[in-house]
């Protein structure tokens, strides 16, 4: 692993924490939920109607009781994460209710897509989970909708996934659909095995929808993304500094909830602040201003000692084109190189998080394969200098024909998937740009697809508890 | 006289209420025309904000502090012409603008209200997380022709189609034209619930307004 670099000295890192404790201090937060409310007044927190004015120690220290890195636990015990430390976690984009297709028309995501996104994350080596709401099934009734996701996540893949967060009872939901796949909820609280996305209504609020999630999960010891998406320039100050400490605030302010609720609650510190288009009002998340958004939260949780979420395959382009993949690249390498742990949002995203594209997910594959790759490192042992082999060929030879290289040119040098490397006559046959190779691809991935093995009487319990929620939800 | 107008259609370019109060009340002190400070000075400058805005040399924080400007000028100069017996010159019409049920989010349904007012129509926003009653009670009250509903959920898309039904109910359908923007919706779902028209962008649904309203 390279080292992570940063881009605000300690001292800056000290001055938002000073700023974000005196907001949250002097200005409070909204918690539209009573008993979130009830909570955080029985830890002596002054609650006026539905803003709580925090104290700062018992934010500093709820905190700290917060772990700095966690097991997320998969079916298949070789998918289990670390979420944490120097490790990074690529999934698919989340939440987006169209799909662009490949040649830019645009359609309400389903149900079918959903399950092809959870397919397509099983089967890339690049993704290290399928995400949670991958695709948002808009063909199904709302009502049920969380228990379709959760149930594909698990039939399709055997990677660790993500649970809803909309309310506390859709929240119990999916933590009893993981405690049947895991054989019952003690082993969950033991070894969490969900994680869900809770994020704040910036500025300074928190809605009860969010707030029944984040306390059915940290109840039941899941795991839980604490996020913030300032937009500067509208939703927060058009000064970075500003935005950033409101960010911290409502990010800190989430965590000392969840760790009042159960101390050593797994917790990720997450930020999507970006910046507000000045012109049209609308969100921009493809650009540098993000990126740096990004980075200093990676910092800020290195600060805390928890781990962080942020950045992703960010984009405002509305379909594959050199926009969609410059701007990802930014971003996404800006949350890898600066130590950002979890990365919703890596694979498939266009126009910031309204669609989901599976060109752009096979574009945003190989990105973070490529990033993978260049986050290794240069690996440095007396064989890899390969001195000996210089001295073989000597001077005016080559190294094609040489045993050190047959034998280590596939680990070290990385084999591009997407991008084309033919010559101009190669390439020529078929004239193919970046968007159509990748529709070729994955179409030819799915044909493949094979479903991970799930044991019968675990589906048919699953099968029996959607039927019979499903009968009380419709009902 | 013509410096107050042209002070009145500068504050407005600086988007400065303070200011556009302060000549306001200029002009009923020193008995001026209302109407003609109205429209050589307030509207005047908005009119030329939403130009600048269109080529790119205003921003959103200018053209919504001078709507609120704007707004600010005519409340207090409107008054003082419905005194005269004189009739205020009319909008180009009255929208009501609220954020449906269960959706919170207000910045979007805010920017929307400013680009109409900035247009020139007369905009009622009733505010966040609105049943379908509100919408139509003020609708009603202010004698509005459009009804503007966002949603930036995807679970509270639902309340835009519970307002057309609810119109449906009372009996008025037909009397509004419902308008619904948000980032989920689309022309699609408009069509499925029976909006009569859906935009992606403020700037887009100010143009609808137009058609709307002619048609």
């Amino acid at each position: 692993m390279i080292p992570k670099f940063d881009v605000l000295t300690p001292e800056q890192v000290k001055q938002v924490h000073e700023q974000s404790m005196k907001i949250l201090n002097e200005i409070g937060v909204e918690f539209s939920y009573q008993p979130a409310l009830d909570v955080l007044k029985a830890k002596g927190q002054k609650v006026e109607g539905q803003r709580v004015y925090f104290q700062r120690q018992f934010v500093e220290e709820q905190v700290a009781t917060a772990p700095a890195e966690f097991t997320l636990h998969a079916r298949n015990p070789q998918n289990n994460l670390v979420v944490g430390g120097e490790n990074i976690i690529f999934m698919p984009g989340y939440g987006s209710p169209f799909i662009h297709e490949v040649d830019g028309t645009r359609r309400n995501s389903n149900m079918n897509d959903f399950d092809n996104f959870v397919k397509l994350a099983q089967m890339s080596p690049n993704m290290h989970m399928t995400g949670g709401n991958v695709a948002e099934p808009n063909d199904v009734p709302d009502s049920i909708r969380h228990l379709k996701m959760v149930y594909s996540a698990i039939k399709h893949s055997d990677k660790c996934f993500m649970g809803s967060a909309s309310g506390y009872d859709k929240a119990k939901d999916t933590i009893e659909m993981t405690a049947i796949l895991f054989g019952g909820k003690d082993v969950i609280k033991k070894n969490p095995a969900l994680i869900c996305l809770v994020n704040s209504v910036t500025p300074l609020k928190y809605d009860d929808r969010m707030l029944g999630g984040l306390m059915a999960y940290a109840e039941t010891g899941q795991a839980m993304v604490i996020a913030s998406l300032v937009m500067a320039g509208s939703t927060g100050p058009a000064t970075m500094a500003g935005a950033l400490a409101l960010q911290n605030a409502e990010v800190l302010a989430g965590i000392a909830l969840a760790q009042s609720i159960n101390p050593g609650t797994p917790v990720v510190y997450g930020s999507t602040s970006a910046i507000t288009d000045m012109q049209t009002g609308s969100l921009s998340i493809g650009n540098p201003e993000g990126a740096l958004f990004t980075s200093a939260s990676a910092q800020l949780a290195r600060f805390y000692d928890v781990p962080s979420r942020g950045g992703g395959g960010l984009n405002d382009a509305k379909i594959v084109d050199a926009q969609a993949g410059y701007e990802s690249m930014m971003t996404l390498m800006a949350a890898s190189v600066t130590g950002i742990n979890f990365v919703l949002h890596t694979a498939g995203i266009l126009q910031y998080f309204m669609a989901m594209s599976y060109e752009k997910f096979i574009v945003d594959d190989e990105i973070a394969g490529m990033l993978l790759r260049y986050l290794k490192g240069i690996e440095f042992s007396d064989d890899n200098f390969a001195f000996d082999v210089i001295k073989k060929v000597g001077p005016g030879g080559h190294f094609l024909t040489q045993k050190h290289t047959r034998k280590n040119h596939a680990t070290e040098l990385r084999q591009a998937t997407l991008s084309d490397r033919l010559s101009y006559d190669g390439w020529g046959k078929e004239s193919l740009d970046t968007n159509k190779r990748a529709e070729r691809k994955w179409k030819a991935m799915l044909a493949e697809y094979q479903a991970p093995e799930l044991d019968s009487k675990v589906n048919q319990t699953l099968q029996s508890f959607i039927e019979k929620r499903t009968s009380e939800l419709k009902g | 006289m013509s410096d107050i107008f042209e002070n009145l259609k500068q504050a407005i370019l600086d988007g400065d209420e303070d200011l556009v109060v302060e000549y306001a009340q200029q002009v009923i002190d020193e008995k001026i025309d209302p109407t003609v400070a109205i429209q050589q000075g307030l509207i005047k400058g908005i009119e030329e904000l939403g130009a600048k805005w269109k080529v790119g040399e205003a921003f959103l924080p200018d053209v919504m502090m001078g709507a609120d400007a704007l707004k600010a000028g005519l409340d207090m100069l409107e008054p003082v012409i419905a005194a005269s017996g004189k009739t205020v010159s009319e909008s180009k019409g009255k929208i009501i603008v609220g954020q449906v049920a269960g959706d919170i989010h207000d910045i979007g349904k805010n920017i929307v209200g400013a680009l109409m007012t900035a247009a020139g129509y007369k905009v009622y926003d009733i505010g966040i997380d609105q049943p379908s009653e509100n919408f139509l009670a003020k609708a009603e009250e202010v004698g509005a022709s459009i009804i503007a509903a966002g949603a930036l959920l995807t679970t509270t898309m639902a309340a835009q189609k519970n307002i057309i039904e609810y119109l449906k109910t009372k009996n008025v359908r037909e009397k509004y034209k419902v308008m619904i923007g948000g980032g989920p919706t689309s022309q699609a779902f408009a069509d499925e619930i029976g909006a009569d028209a859906w935009a992606e962008t403020a700037d887009e649904a100010v143009s609808l307004c137009r058609k709307l309203i002619a048609g």
